[in-house]
């Protein structure tokens, strides 16, 4: 890969700046441009009509009165787009083919409550809301499915008759020797369940879509805030019968995505069919309640009979269980969190034999999406209350047990089980920062002050890994078919018709500051300030540069953005160097770039100014070489494409993923024994994520993926009821974290810098979900032992008052230990 | 915006609005609009008229009498309450309880009778009233009633008003001395939630009225009150004296908490309030 420049320029670097974010002005004058902000000539409005149920057959839809209202334009059901499209892409068909059959519309079944049955479109948005409400649906209720363990029994009722069961997909990981290490070791502790439960990060701009499919020139534009629109346009596409080259998407400012807004793509679909049977473009914003019941929700997971070979001192050897993950009803980027679990197999740990049994199953709830964090926070969580549990079983030191069993720094890089290649990190030294940070001693001190104040404190520890750039290679180990592989991004890079220079990204941000570290990276090899650089704003793929994998998910811009930036930018310069090499009559290595300017090293007065460059090649031609004049653009596409093999699919081995950032978390919690309730008294984050590129960004990540992993860990979970009514489908009873319910929180760094990603960056946005660990960890110390433990990754105050006030027979504390040369 | 068409009606007098009421089918006085709007906007309920009582005047003052009792107009929105020197003066707990009501934006809009009338069971001034033994005052084309707190709230969302009918304010007696308590677990908005006021006197409980809400009627718990009444102000004491909050209450279940958890909490709030009050009354 390209390093950053080496040419001696006089200005400090730009990149490793905390410079103020480029995109913020516009937003916090509320200048930005979100798809609602959006309009086109003669839109409509549609309206979708959902199912009240959570499973049920149509029995019939009657939208003659919703077409007979005044205002209405059309309507749309899931019929009329059974019989234009095909069934929507799936990843990983059974053996024998079989698969689920989902359409861009619910079609003769319903199998969550909020799946759209039907849409309507109207003249105003209000008259759609009131067509819809005259679209008369009946159903007939079937029994309904909401257990992901159960989903999998081969007795239960089969959602998808095509499918044949309920099994998403079903694997055996299996690495080392396990039965070896159960048998070697000194001690097995065994934990019946851990459940991570159903969340979303919840962003606070919900989905919308404005989209023109036009009669004429059959161009489909696409205004949305979907986060991955090219993964969309590859699902939808074939379904659709359309061509990738029909598809304009077009987004600018998104208010959130953490990976739920690549859901959004089956609406897409639908909503450009509505649009071509109206002729007209159409517009949908989601409500909250829309976005709470069928926006996409984090994936629940359950990790049964787990059981963990650890020697005498503390070391682990592996680890074995049973993981069922619940997709929901269909399946939308899954499975493909059935395989991205494993490119954290050990966590941080040395665990060298594992064994995991992984299903993932159907039930009739909301699809499961991409959740920050995705797959691998589930993962790691159960590893870290894995880890606290053994610490407190054998009676081991929670902070020594982590030392001793962590990855080491000089054990870099460090190939996992399951053949990752983890590329660097410190983590004792991080553990160690992040307790000095809590005041760890004096926490300790405190929590034997508080002892039977009726307020016990506990002190909880999350070692967490953020790993960032996939190899897409991994998703073969569902389905050796698959045509997907490695990774990478895009960029333009150009001057205009006045020397201006200009990026564009093939990234659609959701506040990640792309614009900024993009033009800072860009600034330090064209020798001039980021304030003069233009980075697009958002994405439109009728000019931007992109590539299948483009988009904003899964922690990797600082990787696969930043790399095809700093690529572009150097073909640019190396243009820009050419011109005025000729210019001048001089060799190219006597140029040098410096302020906007094209000069002879040494020689400030021997300058062309980038408005030079730019007019010998836009505007004044034929003072070049003809063949200089044809080859040189100065508009300089590079594609980043990170080094990666092809996993091996029998072993389900391989490197799946580039970098790992860390974060280790600490927390101080209060847990009120009348209540349950747990406050929270001091946090604090040490991350890793190699050289940052602009650390008040990184320090927004940190901020952000803390405040939702707290909110996930206390006060957010979609809860169903025994019908599949999900029962807190707004903000009134979805407690998402706002900023008075997140603590102060401290941070600081280490920098570790990767030796794969080029400019040592790592990606680093997801924080790894580790306040979920955390605080699964506090609440776990302040219990004490002997008692239940705490097997829910949400903790709510009825919970923990629930394992406060637990004192049933110790052989269902739910953990027990098997050590050699005594009976278990 | 998301809700049916729905007419809209201020009047400029109080008899206007009672008159719109009496002969609307479908008629629904309008407060501060923080409940009433999101149960339309869900298409909850069917109204035909929104009377739109916010600013009617009759409805917007704060008075307090002689003896220290207050009667709040059932327009009087939760800011005017927390800002309102007089009724800092007399009754500064249910000032700071006001203060603290959810956010800015619904404290400028929200209104104490609304919320009284809404009866939500997470609402915060239905056990208020409950305790002090409020009387709400009534009025109609057929002329005016009072109604004890105690027989005011119905049920889950409902209150004895007819649908001609509107609460015009809400007489709190004077406190004499009283404290008031006021104490929640919050889950959400709350998920248990308990009302004292007690009176004592040379380190006993001289009286105390206990009420517990989110519930879908707020319930006094007598026997808390009988046990409270001469007991000792320690907090082994009133532990015991509320222990039994729980008798006779029906908690709901949410996805906020259990019908169990909220049974067992009840004497941890009760608890709570009574030393809160003991201790000197609600800061907020
Ligand atoms: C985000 C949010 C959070 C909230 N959290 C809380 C909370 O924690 N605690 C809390 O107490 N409240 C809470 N509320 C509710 C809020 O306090 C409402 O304002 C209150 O329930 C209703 O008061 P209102 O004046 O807005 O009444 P409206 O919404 O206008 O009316 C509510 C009902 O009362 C009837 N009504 C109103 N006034 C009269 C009258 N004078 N006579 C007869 N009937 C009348 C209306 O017809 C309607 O049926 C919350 C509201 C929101 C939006």
């Amino acid at each position: 890969m390209t390093a950053p420049t080496t040419e001696k320029v006089a200005t400090t670097p730009w990149t490793g700046q905390s410079l103020p974010r480029k995109e913020d002005e516009r937003l916090l004058k509320a200048q930005g441009s979100f798809v609602d902000d959006e309009g086109m000539y003669r839109q409509g409005y549609a309206e979708f009509v959902r199912s009240p149920y959570a499973h049920a057959r149509i029995v019939s839809i009657d939208v003659s009165a919703a077409e007979a209202l005044a205002g209405v334009i059309t309507t749309l059901i899931g019929d009329e787009v059974k019989a234009m499209t095909e069934p929507l892409f799936q990843f990983a068909p059974k053996e024998d083919g079989s698969q689920m059959n989902e359409y861009l519309l619910g079609v003769d079944i319903v199998r969550y409550q909020g799946e759209a049955v039907a849409l309507v479109m109207a003249e105003t948005r209000e008259i759609a809301r009131d067509a819809a409400d005259l679209i008369e649906v009946e159903y007939e209720p079937l029994p309904v499915l909401l257990d992901g363990v159960a989903a999998a029994e081969p007795d239960s009722y089969v959602l998808h008759d095509s499918l044949g069961d309920n099994i998403a997909w079903k694997g055996l990981f299996d690495w080392g020797d396990i039965e070896w290490a159960l048998e070697e070791a000194d001690h097995v502790v065994k934990i019946d369940k851990l459940h991570f439960h159903r969340y979303s990060s919840t962003p606070i701009e919900c989905n919308a879509i404005l989209v023109n499919w036009d009669p004429g020139t059959d161009m489909i534009r696409v205004v949305s805030n979907n986060q991955f629109p090219m993964f969309g346009a590859l699902v939808i596409g074939p379904s659709m019968g359309v061509g990738v080259d029909q598809f304009d998407f077009v987004s600018q400012d998104i208010g959130g995505g953490f990976g739920i807004k690549i859901n959004s793509y089956t609406h897409i679909g639908v909503l450009a069919l509505l649009s071509r049977k109206a002729g007209r473009p159409v517009k949908w914003t989601e409500t909250r309640t829309e976005h709470h019941q069928s926006g996409g929700h984090g994936n629940e997971r359950t990790f049964l009979d787990i059981e963990v070979p650890v020697m005498a001192d503390g070391t682990m050897l592996g680890y074995k269980m049973r993981a069922f993950d619940d997709a929901g009803a269909y399946l939308h980027y899954e499975p493909l969190g059935a395989v991205i679990w494993s490119q954290v197999v050990p966590g941080p740990y040395k665990l060298k034999h594992v064994q995991v049994d992984y299903t993932e199953t159907l039930t009739n709830k909301c699809p499961a999406v991409p959740n920050r964090g995705y797959s691998r926070m589930q993962h790691i969580w159960f590893l870290e209350r894995v880890i606290d549990l053994v610490a407190q079983e054998l009676e081991l030191d929670p902070v020594e047990v982590r030392k001793l069993n962590y990855i080491q720094p000089e054990d870099y890089p460090y190939t996992t089980p399951n053949g990752c290649v983890y590329d660097s990190g410190d983590l004792p030294t991080a553990l160690d920062m992040v307790l000095e940070m809590i005041d760890y001693e004096g926490a300790k001190q405190l929590k034997e002050e508080r002892a039977g104040s009726g307020k016990r404190i506990g002190i909880g520890i999350g070692t967490t890994l953020d790993s960032g750039t996939n190899n897409f290679g991994q998703s073969r180990i569902l389905n050796p078919e698959l045509p997907f592989s490695g990774n990478g991004e895009a960029c333009t890079a150009l001057l205009d018709l006045y020397g201006e220079v200009m990026l564009k990204l093939g990234t659609n941000p959701q506040g990640q500051g792309h614009e900024t570290t993009g033009s800072q990276v860009a600034a330090d090899i064209l020798g001039m300030s980021p304030e003069n650089i233009r980075v697009w704003a958002g994405f439109d793929k009728s000019h931007s540069a992109y590539i299948g994998f483009s988009g904003t998910y899964a922690s990797q811009f600082a990787v696969t953005g930043i790399n095809a930036i700093i690529g572009a930018v150097e073909k640019l310069k190396a243009e820009i160097i050419e011109v005025a090499a000729h210019a001048f009559g001089a060799e190219q290595d006597q140029v040098e770039l410096v302020d906007g300017e094209a000069r002879i090293i040494g020689n400030p007065e021997a300058a062309i100014p980038f408005i030079g460059i730019a007019n010998m090649v836009f505007a004044n031609n034929s003072t070049l070489p003809h063949e200089m004049a044809e080859r040189v653009s100065l508009t300089c596409r590079h594609v980043y494409v990170p080094k990666f093999e092809l996993p091996d699919v029998e072993k389900k081995y391989g490197n799946l993923t580039l970098t790992y950032s860390s974060q280790t978390h600490a927390a101080v919690v209060e847990v009120d024994e009348e209540t349950g309730k747990v406050q929270i008294l001091d946090y604090a984050v040490v991350d890793d994520c190699g050289k940052r590129i602009n650390p008040m960004v990184v320090d927004g990540q940190v901020h952000g993926a803390t405040g939702l992993g707290i909110g996930a860990a206390l006060r957010e979970a979609f809860e169903y009821d025994e019908d599949g009514q999900l029962l807190n489908s707004n903000f009134l009873f979805y407690h998402a974290a706002t900023a008075t319910d997140v603590p102060n929180i401290k941070t600081d760094h280490i920098e570790s810098p990767s030796p794969f990603s080029g400019t040592g960056a790592k990606g680093m946005g997801e924080g790894g979900g580790a306040p979920l660990h955390t605080i699964s960890s506090a609440i776990q110390d302040a219990l004490g032992p002997g008692k239940a433990i705490v097997s829910d990754s949400h903790n709510p105050p009825e919970r923990v008052w629930r394992l406060l006030n637990w004192d049933g027979p110790a052989d269902e504390r739910g953990v027990s230990v098997a050590s050699k040369g005594t009976t278990s | 915006m998301l809700l049916a068409a729905v007419d809209y009606y201020r009047p400029d007098t109080l008899d206007e609005a009672l008159e719109a009421l009496v002969s609307t089918e479908g008629a629904r006085p309008l407060a501060g609009g923080q409940s009433l709007v999101s149960i339309l906007k869900l298409r909850a309920a069917s109204v035909e008229l929104l009377v739109d009582i916010s600013r009617l005047e009759d409805l917007r003052t704060i008075e307090v009498a002689d003896d220290g009792a207050v009667r709040i107009g059932a327009g009087v929105t939760y800011d005017e309450m927390a800002t309102s020197p007089d009724l800092h003066q007399s009754y500064a707990s249910l000032s700071n309880i006001a203060a603290h009501t959810v956010d800015a934006q619904v404290r400028n809009r929200g209104t104490f009778g609304g919320n009284l009338c809404h009866n939500d069971p997470i609402n915060n001034f239905p056990p208020v009233a409950v305790a002090l033994d409020a009387v709400m005052h009534v009025t109609s084309k057929n002329g005016d009633r009072d109604i004890a707190a105690g027989d005011f709230f119905t049920g889950y969302f409902a209150n004895a008003l007819s649908p001609d009918e509107l609460l015009t304010g809400v007489t709190l007696p004077a406190l004499d001395g009283r404290s008031i308590g006021y104490q929640e677990v919050e889950i959400g908005e709350a998920a248990a939630r308990a009302v004292a006021v007690v009176a004592t006197s040379n380190g006993n409980i001289e009286s105390a009225n206990v009420a517990l809400g989110c519930l879908p009627i707020p319930m006094r718990a007598p026997g808390v009150e009988a046990a409270l009444a001469g007991a000792p102000t320690t907090a082994e004491a009133v532990a015991e004296a509320t222990a039994s909050a729980a008798d006779g209450i029906e908690p709901l279940t949410d996805a906020d908490a259990s019908a169990d958890y909220r049974l067992a909490m009840a004497s941890v709030v009760a608890k709570r309030a009574v030393m809160e009050a003991i201790e000197g009354g609600h800061h907020g």
